[in-house]
């Protein structure tokens, strides 16, 4: 729980940051003036790859000495 | 013609001379050879050529431009850092078959037209690597079809000079020679396959040599070829999810060459100067970054004689020189700021953005989610953390991690210099990677994938599988030509017991060698069914 709090706490950061010093110069497209677009794809999209190879891992794998 | 001396000959030559050498001059020969090398390819310079006329046909052996003086570079560089690597290794066949393949990537280089191209390309076969029959069928089969097509284009008029060219049904044929030796999904397999089977010295030279020879065979005959942006994005998507499901290290990292290059190959696909030069970058940083990782996973294999997750833990504290560099390599492939892949991966992804491939853009930064998961998180903690084993370890000898800190050093130059390298790109670059948008971003990315990473972390360890790829259709398809050369030898009412044995060599061979006899079986008659297959297929474009 320790180091979720630490990483929470420093993805935290990292938005205000973006927020106070890059949102006010920000250009178009609309995500490059969000702050945090990147934290969350950056969850959402682990997630995602574990979760989809996960699935496709129940037809693909198979134990070491299995004789295909 | 000037007096140049070409690089790929002194490796070639060193390949001899490591051969014939013994006892305390081949230490002196390994370390000589490469560093000869290296300098040679620094003092070349335009317009630094060598032709020869071989047939009646002028060959273009050496030519020197900022692409070819770039690639040939990071492989003498790199050739250096694993010659240094596998100083320690007895026997000549390791060495000699080193050098000969650094001599010939370095061949293909700095080739200027299509046939010395092909001869050099076809010399990389890693024979003496033990890196697996399958890869030499694959790769005769690139061959052939890589000829058939130089040939083909030849006969419809096409110059033989090594240049852009347009997409026709003859460079279709050099284009899947050169997907093939990219390692472009579905013709990646021979990569996954053989990597982790080679030597660890010979695990370093073909992960910096092999794909990247053919991402610059691509960028300089097929620049701005649609099909491979998508082919790109589609390669960094699929190395990042069968690395999920590998248990074995060097197999994990065999997956991200896959999705490394494919950051090169969509760049290349894009085709602007902003795209190439990116490519090139990636190319140059792959190879320093790829290349210490593969030295990383080599000592703890060297060390513990162990190379899978489910058996590795707890390292840390009995290799902590080994830990910092690799995770040096790990930063760097993770585009972490202040390394070298922080730079070079965001040339390609900007690109992408410039050219409004928005979706293009956000499946690359997905595919550095990945990259980051497996390479910076899963296979560190699960070695060098998480349940320590009953291993007894210990750093590697000096040599090694001298390789290994030399290679570490590049890759943190590059990375808080980047101009460093945009000097040697082929293309003007004014890209500044160090803002403060790009910086936080990145971090963001990093630290929300660390946080999936420790939510996930049950579901992350290493499982005592393997991972049917694309290459279970040839084997599949060997099983099928098993069953047939048996039921062939049985029904033959005169089939003699030789005719037998004949048959079931060649099963065993076209199967899974089970034994030594196999092995060298399959080498043998390997290449020559690829190639034989290849050209029946040119026969068939030919006819058509």
């Amino acid at each position: 729980m320790r180091v979720t709090g630490a990483l929470l706490l420093a993805m935290a950061g990292a938005v205000v940051l973006e927020w106070a010093l890059v949102r006010p110069a920000a250009e178009p497209p609309w995500w490059h003036g969000t702050p945090g677009v990147q934290a969350v794809y950056g969850v959402v999209g682990c997630v995602a790859i574990v979760l989809v190879s996960k699935w496709l891992g129940r037809w693909l794998q198979r134990p070491e000495d299995a004789d295909d | 013609m000037t007096d140049a001396v070409h690089p790929a000959f002194v490796y070639l030559a060193g390949a001899v001379l490591v051969a014939v050498t013994s006892g305390r001059w081949r230490p002196a020969v390994i370390l000589t050879v490469p560093a000869v090398a290296l300098a040679v390819v620094a003092s070349l310079s335009d317009p630094v050529e060598l032709r020869t006329v071989v047939f009646g046909q002028e060959l273009h052996l050496l030519r020197v431009d900022a692409w070819s003086r770039l690639f040939g570079l990071v492989f003498a560089v790199t050739g250096l850092l694993g010659s240094v690597y596998g100083l320690h290794v007895r026997g000549r066949g390791p060495h000699a078959a080193a050098f000969a393949y650094a001599g010939s990537a370095l061949g293909v280089v700095f080739a200027g037209d299509l046939l010395t191209l092909f001869v050099f390309f076809q010399r990389r076969a890693p024979r003496a690597l033990g890196a697996g029959y399958r890869y030499l069928l694959v790769h005769g089969f690139g061959g052939a079809a890589l000829l058939g097509g130089i040939i083909l284009h030849a006969a419809d008029g096409g110059t033989l000079a090594f240049g852009a060219m347009s997409l026709t049904g003859a460079t279709a044929l050099i284009l899947l020679g050169f997907a093939i030796n990219a390692a472009i999904p579905p013709l990646h397999a021979w990569l996954t396959d053989a990597y982790p089977e080679a030597t660890v010295i010979g695990a370093v030279f073909l992960s910096a040599f092999t794909t990247k020879t053919a991402v610059y065979a691509l960028a300089r005959g097929f620049p701005g070829e649609p099909l491979l942006v998508w082919a790109g994005v589609a390669m960094a998507l699929y190395g990042v999810v069968f690395a999920v499901l590998e248990n074995d290290i060097r197999r994990l990292l065999a997956y991200h060459i896959v999705s490394q290059v494919g950051y090169m190959v969509c760049g290349i696909g894009i085709g602007t100067p902003l795209a190439l030069a990116g490519a090139a970058a990636h190319a140059f940083s792959h190879i320093l970054y790829k290349g210490l990782l593969f030295m990383g996973t080599g000592a703890v294999l060297e060390m513990t004689g162990r190379s899978r997750l489910t058996e590795l833990g707890g390292l840390a504290r009995l290799m902590p020189w080994t830990l910092a560099f690799y995770t040096v390599g790990a930063f760097s492939i993770s585009g972490v700021p202040l390394f070298n892949g922080f730079v070079s991966k965001a040339l390609v992804v900007a690109a992408a953005e410039h050219e409004h491939l928005v979706v293009v853009e956000w499946l690359l930064i997905l595919a550095s989610i990945g990259t980051f998961l497996h390479t910076g998180l899963k296979l560190p903690w699960f070695t060098f953390f998480a349940a320590p084993r009953a291993l007894r370890a210990t750093d590697p000898p000096l040599n090694m991690r001298v390789a290994m800190a030399g290679a570490a050093a590049l890759c943190v130059l590059f990375g808080v210099a980047p101009e460093l390298l945009y000097r040697l790109l082929p293309y003007p670059v004014t890209y500044a990677p160090y803002t403060g948008a790009h910086v936080l971003t990145t971090l963001q990315l990093l630290l929300g994938t660390a946080l999936g990473f420790a939510w996930l972390l049950p579901k992350l360890g290493g499982e005592p599988t393997v991972t049917y790829d694309t290459d279970w259709f040839y084997r599949r398809g060997a099983a099928l030509a098993i069953a047939g050369c048996r039921a062939a030898a049985t029904m033959a009412a005169h089939s003699s017991a030789a005719t037998a044995a004949a048959g079931d060599r060649l099963a065993a061979a076209l199967w899974r060698p089970g034994g030594r006899a196999a092995d060298l079986a399959a080498a043998r008659i390997g290449p020559w069914i690829a190639a034989g297959v290849g050209v029946l297929v040119v026969l068939v474009l030919l006819l058509a």
